[in-house]
């Protein structure tokens, strides 16, 4: 695929900039097949013949910005089944909130373990939202190059540790 | 598959990039001549996006667009529910919270779950899920004491 691409940059290059880069597929023929159909015929292959699964997230290197994007899907995930167990219980369960409140209040946690939860609530919220425009300014097409990736995801680990650690403060 | 919005940047001198503007996938590159020859025996087997063919629907650049918009519209939220607490903000939440994790959790399913029944029932239970969602924090909203009330509340134990 890269030797692929990189004949197509080299002819691109070859071609000067008055002539058509569509020489490229003069003779190109569109495909009877979409690209969904093709994926589908190829899933359908696979389980036919049962092929195993290549490892890869049990092999491959870990990176940074590997590791905070699946923080930002599990995040995302987790705030959003924490959202909805709030919202089914209010449903379901008896009593009103601030009942709940004192329930906890009675409990007498000590500030250390509440701090702790606070948080714990706080991190997801502040590491998804701050992740959130990391992930906004590259679908406006900014901060694509490698050390710009790395320095935009160490500034929002540490924005969302300071921010998390702030509000749990409070 | 930055290789690819390079090609596009270097065909964009000068000349309007006709099938390299959308997505394609070049299945086959017939020569591997020289780079002096002239490329006219080249020929590929292209997919070609609905538009060339047809006329495609924009339904998913528009899903695309508005799942942006939305999460920018939460993220102004989050500080205007703190500066404002009260109903208006307490429903907007509600609907946008609801949407954005609606949105969200549809794309981990896209990734994840292959195969029609399973995409559907996924799908359908999503559709659920976050419908009772949205009814929990509205009832919420209505009979408690409403979402920035009851942020604030349980940030003060």
């Amino acid at each position: 695929m890269a030797l692929l691409l990189r004949s197509l940059v080299q002819r691109s290059a070859a071609v000067s900039s008055g002539s058509r880069c569509c020489l490229l597929y003069r003779h190109a023929v569109a495909m009877g097949t979409n690209a969904k159909e093709e994926m589908q015929k190829f899933t359908d292959k696979n389980s036919r013949l049962a092929r195993p699964l290549s490892p890869h997230i049990t092999i491959y290197s870990w990176s940074v910005p590997m590791m905070m994007s699946i923080t930002h899907r599990g995040t995302g995930v987790g705030l959003s089944a924490g959202v909805a167990v709030f919202a089914v219980s209010a449903l379901v369960l008896p009593g009103d909130f601030a009942s709940y409140l004192s329930l906890i209040q009675s409990l007498s946690l000590g500030p250390a373990l509440i701090c702790t939860a606070k948080f714990g609530l706080a991190f997801p919220v502040a590491f998804h939202s701050f992740n959130g425009i990391r992930h906004l300014m590259w679908d406006l097409g900014k901060g694509f190059r490698m050390p710009e990736v790395y320095r935009s995801g160490y500034a929002v680990i540490a924005l969302s540790v300071l921010s998390a650690i702030a509000l749990a403060a409070l | 598959m930055a290789a690819v919005t390079r090609i596009s940047a270097l065909c964009n001198r000068g000349v309007k990039p006709l099938f390299l503007s959308k997505s394609l996938l070049a299945r086959t590159l017939v020569s591997s001549k020289k780079t002096r020859d002239p490329p006219v025996l080249l020929s590929a087997q292209i997919h070609t996006s609905p538009a060339h063919y047809a006329a495609g629907s924009k339904a998913a650049s528009l899903h695309w667009t508005g799942e942006r918009a939305l999460s920018v519209a939460l993220l102004g939220m989050i500080p205007v529910a703190y500066m404002y607490p009260g109903p208006a903000m307490d429903y907007s939440l509600a609907a946008a919270l609801t949407l954005h994790s609606h949105w969200g959790l549809g794309q981990v399913l896209t990734d994840y779950v292959h195969g029609d029944t399973a995409i559907k029932a996924s799908n359908a239970g999503l559709f659920a899920l976050s419908a009772v969602t949205f009814a929990g924090l509205c009832y919420f909203n209505y009979h408690d004491v409403g979402i920035c009330k009851a942020v604030a509340m349980l940030w003060s134990l």
